[in-house]
């Protein structure tokens, strides 16, 4: 990893505090679940297939020709997305146009500090954001050209990538480059026989181990995430990323309970983006 | 290479009735060459030959200190190299893109306690662990990269050999290790449960399984997904396509059918393998 030297870089070993008190959540996680789902209900209070309340607004970066901020719980999230232009260090023509993503998490965003460098996970979101992306966007009618997509996590409390998706399908509308359809994501977390829809951080990290069946017996429960986007009206998947390990059954049951869940959003999307189309008239008309 | 329309659908029309330009049906496989053990430094290694694509995968061991998060699992890594002898678009940085899905993919595909115990490979909780390193070289493409590229780690993993260490002892902060003598004195890895990928196209109306270079480009979507004992371990869709959600449960469904049948064929092969009586004279 070639050093950065303009910004202040932490030394190069150290470990954060906080796997070793009681909140750290990979210790005990056994005994967490057990005792988190015993009574049927999620960490957080919530129903299983209930989603968080979302905060959405467009146009929230004055320099980009379309943004969104998109706020649900804690997880927060701005995308900007800048016009097309050509295609830096390109040789052959493309008759499709590009799609650039950049998927970061800030330095502050999570228990643990992140590097200003991508680390692989951040390369693996963008790589996601930007398939779940291109199904989505009209390409053919900028050949050569790339669209930048930013996408910074201010603050990561589960299900960030799927907040990036919706955000980024609202800018990319604002900056008026040429879509098929409305983009929204949703996430949901697999521990056993739970499914949870839109888990937040605590629930994510609890989705990502397996745990015994029972106490003395070598059998894994299931366990896994699964992040689902879909253009609404079109009902087509654009993209569908899992890990873990899950059974047949299990996905086929998430991808109905996903697929209900992102025509949740589809509503607050549109409404967002009608809101900021007719302000824009009205100051138009006042000018 | 690039197809033109003619070519395109010629592909489709075949795919439609189920008799692929090169003879296949829909939900058939090229045939597959496996040679095992042919890299003499590493742990383990195998290369594989999937028509025209040709992997070769090798395992490298270190000890290492395991992370705070878990401390009685080992590690593994994977690395994989897009050569630009594979395919020309490889040059420069050209092949970084894939190689970084694959490597991620593989990653997230082996996370999984149940797929892939760790735990193994643990010398000294907290202390020391080994770390496996597997290296994949792209040395030629011809489709089908994932479903190449899992099978050849599989063979790779199944042949590795652990040293065996006879103890551990610790010398204030200082762990020793003592390893057996004998260089045939191993310990073998566990891989039946370990993940195949699959890559599942939708070229028209139909998905096929194993799509050359050519019928990839016909593609209008593609899934890939992980399979470890009939359970799902990753799924991600490649490609730009989007595709309806009973088609994709449809793609996964031929998608875990054709990985099980895969991997007891893979096992069967490995099992007659390591059947075979070794030659030389350090025995």
């Amino acid at each position: 990893m070639p050093n950065d030297n303009r910004r202040i870089n932490g030394p190069e070993n150290t470990l954060s505090y906080r796997l070793f008190s009681n909140s750290n959540p990979h210790s005990n996680v056994q005994k967490k679940i057990k005792d988190i789902f015993k009574n049927n209900t999620r960490p957080s209070e919530r129903n299983f297939s209930e989603q968080r309340k979302i905060f959405l607004k467009c146009g929230v970066v004055s320099q980009a020709k379309g943004s969104a901020y998109f706020e649900v719980d804690n997880t927060k999230v701005i995308v900007s997305v800048y016009d097309p232009r050509e295609i830096p260090k390109k040789t052959d023509y493309s008759l499709k146009g590009e799609l650039y993503c950049v998927f970061k998490f800030a330095p502050f965003s999570c228990p643990t500090r992140r590097g200003y460098q991508q680390d692989a996970e951040e390369k693996q979101n963008s790589a996601i954001l930007k398939r779940a992306l291109e199904s989505a966007v009209c390409r053919h009618k900028f050949p050569n050209f790339q669209v930048d997509v930013y996408v910074l996590v201010l603050e990561n409390d589960g299900s960030a990538l799927s907040a990036a998706i919706t955000a980024a399908g609202v800018a990319l509308a604002q900056a008026g480059i040429p879509m098929y359809d409305t983009i929204t994501a949703a996430t949901l977390g697999v521990q056993g026989s739970h499914k949870i829809v839109d888990p937040n951080l605590e629930e994510e990290t609890l989705c990502n181990v397996a745990v015994y069946k029972n106490e003395g017996e070598k059998k894994y429960e299931s366990h896994g995430i699964i992040i689902l986007s879909m253009l609404s009206t079109h009902e087509q998947v654009s993209e569908l990323y899992q890990t873990g390990n899950l059974s047949l059954d299990t996905i086929n049951a998430a991808i109905n309970i996903l697929s209900k869940a992102t025509k949740e959003i589809v509503p607050l999307v549109e409404k967002c983006l009608v809101n900021h189309v007719t302000k824009n008239l009205k100051t138009d008309v006042e000018d | 290479m690039s197809l033109c329309e003619a070519e395109k659908t010629f592909i489709l029309h075949g795919v439609e009735e189920n008799f692929r330009n090169d003879g296949r049906e829909r939900s058939q496989y090229r045939p597959m060459e496996l040679e095992t053990n042919i890299v003499a430094h590493a742990f383990g290694s195998a290369r594989l030959r999937l028509a025209n694509t040709d992997v070769l995968v090798a395992v490298k061991i270190e000890v290492d200190v395991p992370t705070i998060d878990q401390p009685s699992e080992g590690k593994i890594e994977f690395f994989v190299d897009c050569s630009a002898n594979a395919t020309p678009d490889f040059e420069g940085r050209g092949g970084e893109d894939l190689a970084m899905e694959i490597m991620n993919s593989l990653t997230n595909a082996y996370k999984s306690t149940k797929a892939f115990n760790l735990s193994k490979l643990c010398i000294l909780k907290g202390r020391k662990c080994w770390k496996l390193m597997v290296d994949i070289l792209l040395l030629e493409c011809g489709g089908n990269l994932y479903d190449a590229v899992s099978l050849a780690v599989k063979a790779a993993l199944w042949h590795t050999e652990i040293p065996r260490v006879l103890s551990v002892n610790l010398d204030g902060n200082n762990v020793e290790l003592e390893v057996s003598e004998k260089i045939h004195d191993c310990i073998k890895l566990d891989v039946t449960s370990a993940p195949i990928m699959v890559t599942i196209s939708k070229i028209g109306e139909h998905c096929v399984v194993d799509p050359s270079s050519a019928e990839e480009q016909c593609a209008t979507a593609a899934v890939v997904v992980a399979i470890s004992q009939n359970r799902f371990t990753t799924i991600l869709q490649t490609g730009s396509g989007s595709l309806h959600p009973n088609t994709l449960i449809e793609s996964l469904t031929l998608g875990s059918q054709i990985a099980s049948q895969l991997d007891t064929a893979l096992i069967e092969v490995l099992q007659q393998k390591s059947g075979e009586k070794p030659i030389g004279f350090l025995l």
